[in-house]
Order: C-alpha cells, then sequence, then structure tokens
C-alpha cells in the first residue's frame, strides 16, 4: 500500500524565501517532505506560515529559492490534482448545503473509488445537517464540511492551514485522526499551527518560522 | 496508491455551471435587480422625451440597447467576488481542471442568470417605446450577440481588478472603451432594419466578434487571475 522509497522527495525547497515590498517574510527555509511524513510548520501570528502555505500551493511566486515537486520545479499545473489544499477561506458556498459543497468539490478533483458523501458526513460529524445550507452552520461545523473533503477527494499532499482553529475537542481528534489515517496510507501533509497537536503516529518534522 | 477517479472535463464544467445556476437561483433576489433597472429606465423615457410616437420609435432600438448594456453592469463586477471572498476561487484554480474552460464556465452561468432574463423582457421593453414589431426579431439576435461579448469582456476585467479594493469604478472606466464597437455595430443593425435596409453586416461583425472573444477571453481571465491572486 505505501509508495516505493525513491531518492526524490515529494516536495522539497531549497534556500525558499519570500519578501513583501521589501520586507522580509521568511526565510531562507531548506526542507523535504517524502511520502508518509507529516510536517508542522510552526510559528506565531504574522510569521509567515500561511504565505508560505500559499507558495507551496504554487499559487503565490517565492521570490528567491526552489521548489521542487517530485524533483521537478513546482508549478501549479504539475501539481494541481495531487495537492489538497485547506485554507482559512474554506471554498465553501453559503449559500448550498454541505452536500452540494461536497458534490461540486468531487466534480472537479475527482473521487476517491469507496468514498461516499454521505459517510463522509458522518464521519466529520454532521449527521442530520447535509442538506442544511452552510451559513446556517456554525464555524467549526463549517470547518467540519471542509474536512469532509479530505475524505472524499484522492491526493498525495496535503496542506493544511490551521486546520484545528475553530474546533472542538472531538473535531481536534477528527483532524488528528484524518492525518494519521492519510500518513498510514503513505501520503505526506504538511500542517500550520501554532497550538500543540497530538500526533500518534510517530515525532513529526517541524519547521520554525520566526517573524 | 491512491484509487483515483478522475472527472471527464465535461463533467467539471457540468459542476461548474450547475453550481453557479444553483447559487443563482437561491439568490434569485439579485437576479431581479437588473431587470428591474431596464423596465424603470425604459419606462422613464416616454416621461422624460414626451409621448410622440415618431420620436419614440426612432430612439426605441438604441434606449432599449443602452439600457440592457447598462443593467448588465450593475451585476457585473459581482462575478467572481464571492469566489474570491470565500476562497472558492482557489479551490477552482488547484483542481486538476484546465483553468480557462471553468472560467469560461462561470462567465457562460453568469450571462445566462443576468442577461438571458434581460433578452426575454427585451421585446416588452421595445413595445414600450413603440418600436415597429418587424425590427424586434433583429433586436433580439443583435442582444443574443452583444451581451455575451459584454459578459466575456467584463469577465477578463474583473479577473484583471480581481486583487484590487473597490474595483467597480476601474472596471466601469476599463470596459467602457470596450462597449463602444459593441453598441455601434448593434445600433447600426438597428438603425438598418428599422429603415428597411439590409442589417445582417453589423449583426455579422458582432458574431464574429463573439466568435474572438469565445475563444480568446477565457484564456485572457485565467491569466489574468493567476497574475491577481500573485500577491
Amino acid at each position: 500500500m505505501t509508495a516505493s522509497p525513491s531518492a526524490t522527495p515529494l516536495l522539497e525547497a531549497r534556500a525558499l524565501s519570500f519578501h513583501r515590498q521589501d520586507e522580509p517574510v521568511f526565510g531562507p527555509l531548506d526542507f523535504r517532505l517524502e511520502a508518509g511524513e507529516l510536517t508542522l510548520i510552526e510559528g506565531d501570528n504574522g510569521s509567515g506560515k500561511t504565505t508560505l502555505m500559499r507558495i507551496l500551493t504554487g499559487l503565490l511566486r517565492p521570490e528567491e529559492g526552489e521548489l521542487l515537486w517530485r524533483g521537478q520545479p513546482l508549478s501549479w499545473d504539475r501539481c494541481s490534482g495531487e495537492v489538497l489544499f485547506l485554507g482559512h477561506q474554506l471554498g465553501l458556498k453559503t449559500e448550498l448545503s454541505p452536500r452540494e459543497n461536497l458534490a461540486f468539490a468531487i466534480g472537479l478533483y475527482g473521487q476517491h473509488n469507496l468514498a461516499r458523501i454521505n459517510e463522509a458526513l458522518t464521519l466529520v460529524g454532521l449527521t442530520g445537517y447535509e442538506d442544511e445550507a452552510v451559513r446556517k452552520l456554525s464555524a467549526g461545523q463549517k470547518k467540519r464540511v471542509a474536512l469532509a473533503r479530505l475524505l472524499l477527494i484522492p491526493a498525495s499532499l496535503w496542506l493544511l492551514d490551521e486546520p484545528y482553529a475553530n474546533l472542538d475537542r472531538t473535531g481536534i481528534e477528527l483532524v488528528n485522526r484524518l492525518l494519521e489515517a492519510h500518513i498510514a496510507q503513505g501520503g505526506a501533509a504538511l500542517v500550520t499551527s501554532h497550538g500543540a497537536v497530538q500526533f500518534h503516529g510517530g515525532e513529526p518534522q517541524r519547521i520554525r518560522l520566526h517573524a | 496508491m491512491h484509487e483515483l477517479r478522475r472527472p471527464s472535463l465535461g463533467h467539471a464544467c457540468m459542476a461548474v455551471l450547475r453550481r453557479d445556476l444553483t447559487l443563482a437561483w437561491r439568490q434569485r433576489g439579485d437576479m431581479l435587480l437588473p431587470v428591474l433597472y431596464a423596465l424603470i429606465v425604459t419606462s422613464l423615457f416616454p416621461f422624460a422625451l414626451g409621448p410622440e410616437d415618431a420620436l419614440l420609435r426612432r430612439i426605441a432600438g438604441g434606449a432599449v440597447l443602452v439600457t440592457v448594456l447598462l443593467a448588465m453592469l450593475l451585476a457585473l463586477d459581482a462575478m467572481f467576488r464571492s469566489d474570491i471572498e470565500d476562497g472558492s476561487l482557489e479551490q477552482l484554480m488547484l483542481a486538476p481542471q484546465p483553468l480557462a474552460v471553468m472560467m469560461g464556465m462561470k462567465i457562460l452561468a453568469h450571462w445566462l442568470a443576468t442577461a438571458v432574463p434581460l433578452i426575454v423582457i427585451a421585446p416588452l421593453l421595445a413595445g414600450m417605446l413603440h418600436l415597429p414589431a418587424p425590427v424586434i426579431p433583429v433586436l433580439l439576435l443583435a442582444l443574443l450577440l452583444a451581451t455575451p461579448l459584454l459578459s466575456l469582456f467584463g469577465g477578463v476585467l474583473v479577473a484583471l481588478t480581481a486583487g484590487t479594493r473597490r474595483s467597480g469604478m476601474l472596471l466601469a472606466l476599463m470596459l467602457l472603451p470596450l462597449c463602444v464597437p459593441v453598441v455601434i455595430f448593434a445600433a447600426g443593425a438597428l438603425a438598418a432594419a428599422q429603415e428597411g435596409l439590409p442589417w445582417i453586416a453589423p449583426i455579422a461583425w458582432l458574431g464574429a466578434a463573439l466568435v474572438m472573444a469565445v475563444v480568446l477571453a477565457p484564456l485572457a481571465c485565467a491569466a489574468a487571475l493567476r497574475i491577481a491572486l500573485d500577491s
């Protein structure tokens, strides 16, 4: 089930740095991310965690340094479909129901062969809210709808920007469970957080950003 | 590692179209605003100019045309706004689908939701201004070609100004020079039809422009969005 070990990592950053109007945001950073590995990006507010995430998705271009995706320079068309991004903006339409939102995501990204929307919504604890408009849900429930995407859509790399924000204790456990299952299947994940993360599948790699 | 089941391009196009049309239907109050605006403007013309048949008949074609295009402008700057604000656009950009085609679908959905209701009421507007009945088919044809052109131009410009705050003003300024040729050709066809002259040439020009825009505008729109969000 696990990906075969290879010399080229899934994602590699070499001397990556970013400036905004000549103000350094972060960097230079070096890290490697292999399949089956979890990496935590830690840092205070304003230390550039979200900026780094947007660079890793390919939405933002880094000013200096190199980003390699499977040994090739990263660009949005090369890694699209293998990367799943969960940002601060959840990408949910508030006028649509969780079920409609997920059906749309599947229509764009594809679907695990065995995954079903109903089961995913049950797993993230949204039974009974499947057809409620997302705008009527609480912030934590909205987050759970977005998390259901992780169950449905196939991707080898998860980029999760503050996945624990707005979640209660069971929600935090849910994220940890999802991450463990993803890593166990040979997937990789990068997670930003400024809080403590309980991860049971071994000690994750940590990248520390300084403001 | 994963069992992949990638959606086909057609499936993804339908997903975008269905979602945007569902959203438009859920917020159909917003859809009604341009229609109401067009009705109000048209009903004001006879009051402002006097209810003289001959005068109204002469300006009817142009007045309906300009009213419909202006009514479309009302909804134009909202084309991608909510998608940028709630992060849907990022999800669209990261999807394993060609962004230009997806943006083309979004523009199509926007046209269906805003321009088609206006085209539907256009005969009513024309009747209010005593446009001769034989000219009405030409008016509808001109609108069917001119409104998608405006949607496509608007899509590119909205994408260009996506990163800027209060882009409405900028959008209007940039759209004006693009509107002018559309209005000239559409109005030319109407004037010719009203005088009983052949009107096919300006309509053919509009059609040619539309074919070009359908091909090029989504590409420009996608490129502009990548630039706008890269900041």
